[in-house]
């Protein structure tokens, strides 16, 4: 298996150490060598995009010249870091001016934008490179057809031209661990977290919106593969009962802890005490 | 025919008439010379964007209309509103504009021009003082939480210096340093 460049962004870290072990752990399990980036830090988030457009292909620009040092493709764990690298990697793909212009930049710190490493999303290197059956091989705990949701996330999804990423690699990688993919109406929907900072009402309306619709169509647990929208579906989820009152005890899980428990890790390594919404009752779907 | 020689003065109207005087031709040019703004002019204004909007029902100015308010060059109107900064950057309406108008991309063309004006929430900003000041919006504090999970306690290869260094420089600390 190939080695890659990892790039944790700063709230997996920070936030979710839960994601970051389970999904070491698995990686390491199917071979993938995932090596963490030296020198970079985090890619600024659509916010930043939003306030300074130069500032954030800059800094996105430097992490993905790090990589096509190495010579390796970028994996990240967050919808977030994935979405700034896809887009700049897209438009200094397919911008020469831009390309030239932050090359020239890049170059004082002896660096050049090439291309050659591609960001790809931890999950699509699950699906693609590791493949479906091998990982049904490693299945040895199958969960029992138990109802999940899952939620992609806008920037692993959209734009489509630019993250490349097909709207079934989940449901795939849901379905090979023995569960049953739930769907429901607002699939697609927004989790609301990039306007949080300006609308916090605004942004609790949407998460909400979005459990609701998961609950009603029958879900038990949902799963995410971004720190953001961990926060704001199952740290959110918390308060509902004050705003709204609605509890909708709706675990979620990144996907590498469902896959990690299929494959008969335990829940102490996969760091499920760490969800906010108790997560324990998945244990009683995994088989002994 | 119907006589209507009664009638003195303009006719009513559902929407007041815009002010000519007020908008400003180079506008639509400005967004178009931005990145991935080419086919604004495309728009035929055909809603689909606004109908794939999940919060345009909150908002005064449509998604559909703010692009016609940019082909129109209502500059100051489009820049000043709140609803550039309430796009939730889903991408929805991008997505599935038929005319292929990136209408996300160019909502952030336009924070991006807002923002030079010091037209931007002070909540953004701060996020800004953060990468500045940190180089990343979110630190680790609870080392041990990372521990117990057997994960280094510090982020390997963490290291903040580059990006603090080139948002100083950019109009990240432009805005930052104004805000002081």
């Amino acid at each position: 298996m190939p080695t890659y460049s990892l790039y944790m962004g700063c709230s997996v870290p920070a936030n979710y150490p839960n994601y970051e072990a389970s999904m070491c752990l698995v990686a390491e399990s199917f071979g993938i060598e995932l090596e963490y980036m030296e020198d970079v830090a985090c890619c600024g988030s659509p916010n930043l995009r939003a306030m300074d457009y130069w500032g954030w292909v800059m800094v996105n620009a430097r992490t993905l010249a790090l990589a096509d040092k190495k010579g390796h493709d970028t994996v990240t764990p967050c919808n977030g870091c994935f979405g700034s690298l896809k887009d700049v990697y897209h438009l200094l793909k397919h911008n020469s001016e831009y390309r030239r212009k932050v090359n020239t930049e890049l170059k004082k710190e002896g660096l050049e934008f090439q291309g050659t490493g591609k960001p790809r999303h931890i999950i699509e290197v699950f699906h693609t490179d590791v493949g479906i059956d091998a990982i049904r091989k490693k299945i040895t705990r199958p969960l029992d057809g138990v109802g999940i949701a899952i939620h992609y996330g806008c920037h692993l999804l959209r734009p489509n031209d630019v993250t490349e990423f097909p709207p079934r690699i989940l449901d795939e990688l849901v379905e090979v661990t023995g569960a049953k993919v739930i769907e429901y109406p607002l699939w697609k929907q927004c989790c609301g977290a990039t306007v949080l900072p300006v609308d916090e009402n605004l942004a609790i309306r949407l998460a909400y919106d979005k459990l609701k619709s998961m609950k009603e169509a029958g879900a038990i647990f949902a799963t995410v593969v971004c720190p953001a929208c961990c926060n704001q579906l199952d740290l959110q989820q918390l308060d509902m009962k004050k705003t709204y009152g609605e509890e909708f005890n709706l675990p979620i899980l990144f996907y590498p802890q469902i896959l990690g428990l299929a494959m008969g890790f335990d829940e102490s390594v996969v760091g499920l005490e760490m969800n906010r919404v108790p997560a324990g009752p998945i244990l009683q779907h995994v088989s002994d | 025919m119907t006589d209507n020689t009664d009638q003195i003065g303009p006719p009513e109207v559902l929407i007041d008439p815009i002010d000519m005087s007020e908008l400003n031709p180079n506008f639509r040019k400005e967004i178009q010379s931005m990145p991935n703004a080419e086919a604004l002019s495309a728009c035929f204004a055909c809603s689909t964007c606004t109908a794939a909007c999940p919060i345009a029902n909150i908002w005064d100015y449509k998604p559909h209309q703010l692009i016609r308010m940019i082909l129109l060059g209502m500059r100051e109107t489009v820049l000043s509103s709140k609803e550039i900064w309430l796009c939730l950057t889903c991408f929805e309406c991008q997505e599935r504009c038929p005319q292929a108008v990136r209408v996300t991309d160019i909502f952030f063309d336009c924070k991006n021009l807002a923002a030079e004006e010091g037209l931007i929430p002070s909540s953004i900003v701060a996020l800004g003082k953060e990468l500045i000041e940190n180089g990343q919006l979110y630190v680790v504090t609870a080392d041990w939480e990372r521990e117990d999970l057997d994960l280094e306690p510090e982020v390997p290869g963490l290291s903040t210096e580059a990006v603090k260094k080139i948002l100083s420089e950019t109009r990240t600390g432009r805005l930052v340093k104004g805000g002081d």
